[in-house]
């Protein structure tokens, strides 16, 4: 269990978290989500004892990190790819973390295999890839097999394969009861991997829910639908409650009715229909608009928007 | 990389804890495990052996000066071995530390012992130790060959403990001088800053304060290379060297000279580890 209380990191005049308080609960895997800057990897950062807060506390299981007479074997972090000195193979690099809490040779060869370095495990990790760093990070963060894990963008730099291995591993640690705390901006990512998300922006904290309540705090849901008779069918509609976008030619996209009954005013008004489909918001979609404003760097030239073509809620929920 | 296992058995309860005794060890397999340091010792090593035995050669070949050889004579090449060879000294221990920032390692390592300051320490012994121990071995394997060779001219009386006392005090110089690299890397964290620091201190800074201006002149035996070479002579020597300086400059005995490189060395370890400690990683 992680928490966090008042959490704040300045910088001179600019504050990278403000203030932020939460929970990290065991056996679950919680998601930490945020656009680049929002002060994600400034809070693990905290959270290990690397960064001292400006202001408030953050504890693990209790207790500061700092504080732990066996680290390693209480928090396992990977915090930045390649935290490794250049020079050292990977296996030596292992060792040597090992040894600061006498954790056996049998121990790293077992992190190696697991994460599927044993190849290149006697090679120097200057010549690594940003996967195989990363993994190499997480085999670091899982030597002391701890009770709790902090994962900053894990899956960054892997091959889809190492995706999904990454994916299954969280699950797996979290079903054993452990702590997981994973942060990355990738929101299909946190889609499927995470069961509790803490969204980030800024340094504030802006949503912190069981993914489904977030994604659907974040949405609302629309029914597309098609018919010949847009426009009269627009006009069956109006409702104050109900608001009807045409997106083109015999294509409506409403909100705030449901399919039902738009197919019944189109029945009564004896329309025809080609297409009702009801629409569910995605992770993305409730991430724009819960990180709308704020963003820290944002590219202001106008994108054409397409219609999303992301995880509807039901893919999610899978 | 295309071995996916299932995730960690559950494993049985070992005893596992930090201490300074595993850090110690941890920063054994570090210093090991990085090439510089099979390099560096190599380089030592040779270039200490080498410039005694060739140093001596070259005063029994100068030929007799006014009288027999004297300690001078006899130790005179280790003193020049111990300036050339701390170099790779110097520069490995610099790198010990500062490699750790350039490459990010620092931050692993704090993670694992996140009271920061027995890594340094940990760090610091390991060196000494091992910097200490090679020393040792490099002066007494070129004064081996110096006796095999020239023990007619250049007698090494090992019963007398002033000959001993700058044997031993040549090592000990050497070790101190790159514990001073190792904790002015921890305070600059820069391989390049510190390296260039402590031979600019060692190697230019003596020159500069050769200016005949008083203030210069006064401070010059306080010069970490000058007050800790102190420990590298017989007594004899040391005195002998106070008449080369100008009149009024304080004269440091061997260990009060020893000492005042000591002081340095304190003085930057203190403020690394104050940095190390107030600092984010």
């Amino acid at each position: 269990m992680i928490e966090a209380q008042g959490l704040t990191k300045r910088y001179g005049a600019k504050t990278a978290v403000d203030g932020i308080s939460f929970t990290v609960q065991p056996g679950k895997v919680t998601g930490f989500l945020g656009p680049n800057g929002a002060g994600k990897s400034t809070t693990m950062r905290m959270i290990m004892g690397l960064d001292k807060p400006s202001a408030g506390s953050v504890t693990v299981n209790g207790a500061p990190y700092a504080s732990f007479r066996s680290p390693l074997t209480e928090v396992g972090a990977l915090l930045e790819a390649k935290a490794v000195h250049t020079g050292r193979s990977a296996r030596n690099h292992l060792r040597a973390l090992a040894a600061t809490h006498a954790i056996s040779d049998k121990r790293v060869d077992e992190v190696i295999e697991m994460t599927g370095l044993t190849a290149v495990a006697k090679r120097r990790v200057g010549g690594f890839s940003l996967g195989m760093g990363q993994r190499l990070g997480i085999a670091s963060a899982l030597l002391g097999d701890p009770r709790t894990l902090i994962l900053d963008e894990p899956v960054n730099g892997l091959d889809p394969e190492g995706v999904l291995w990454v994916r299954n591993l969280v699950k797996y640690l979290a079903s054993e009861g452990r702590t997981v705390f994973l942060s990355s901006h990738l929101m299909t990512e946190m889609a499927l991997t995470a069961d509790h998300l803490i969204v980030i922006g800024r340094g504030h904290i802006i949503a912190d829910g069981p993914v489904d309540e977030i994604i659907a705090r974040g949405t609302k849901s629309t029914v597309r639908v098609r018919s010949p008779h847009a426009d009269q069918l627009a006009a069956a509609l109006v409702r104050p409650e109900v608001t009807v976008t045409t997106k083109e030619a015999g294509l409506l996209e409403v909100f705030g009715a449901t399919a039902e009954q738009i197919g019944d005013a189109a029945a009564a008004a004896r329309l025809t229909l080609h297409e009702l489909t009801p629409i569910s918001g995605s992770l993305e979609e409730a991430y724009m608009t819960l990180t709308a404003d704020e963003v820290e760097y944002r590219s202001d030239s106008p994108i054409p928007t397409t219609e999303p073509a992301t995880l509807t809620k039901t893919e999610v929920a899978r | 990389m295309s071995t996916v296992t299932a995730p960690a058995p559950a494993r049985p309860a070992t005893k596992t804890s930090l201490s300074f005794a595993h850090l110690l060890r941890s920063e054994w397999i570090k210093f090991w495990t990085v090439r510089s340091a099979a390099w560096s010792l190599s380089i030592f090593f040779v270039v200490t052996v080498a410039l005694i035995a060739l140093m001596s050669l070259a005063v029994v070949s100068s030929g007799p000066n006014d009288g027999p050889p004297g300690p001078d004579d006899v130790l005179a090449p280790y003193t020049v071995a111990a300036q050339l060879g701390q170099v790779a000294l110097v520069v490995l221990a610099a790198l010990a530390i500062t490699g750790e920032y350039t490459t990010g390692m620092i931050r692993s390592s704090l993670t694992a012992a996140p009271r920061r300051t027995p890594v340094i320490w940990a760090k610091f012994i390991v060196l000494a130790v091992v910097f200490f121990v090679v020393a040792i071995v490099a002066n007494a394997l070129g004064a081996l060959l110096q006796q095999l060779f020239f023990s007619d001219d250049l007698p090494l009386d090992l019963g007398d403990p002033q000959i001993l006392r700058a044997l031993f005090g040549t090592a000990l110089y050497t070790t101190t001088i790159a514990l001073l690299s190792f904790a002015l890397g921890a305070l600059v964290r820069h391989s390049a800053a510190a390296i260039a620091t402590v031979l600019g201190a060692l190697l230019v800074l003596p020159l500069l304060f050769q200016i005949p201006w008083k203030p210069l002149q006064e401070m010059q035996p306080f010069l970490p290379g000058i007050a800790g070479s102190n420990i590298t002579q017989t007594d004899a020597q040391v005195e002998a060297g106070w008449e080369t300086f100008p009149p009024g400059v304080a004269h440091l005995t061997a260990w009060e000279g020893y000492a005042v490189l000591a002081a340095y060395l304190v003085v930057v370890l203190v403020a690394a580890l104050v940095r190390l400690k107030k600092s984010d990683a």
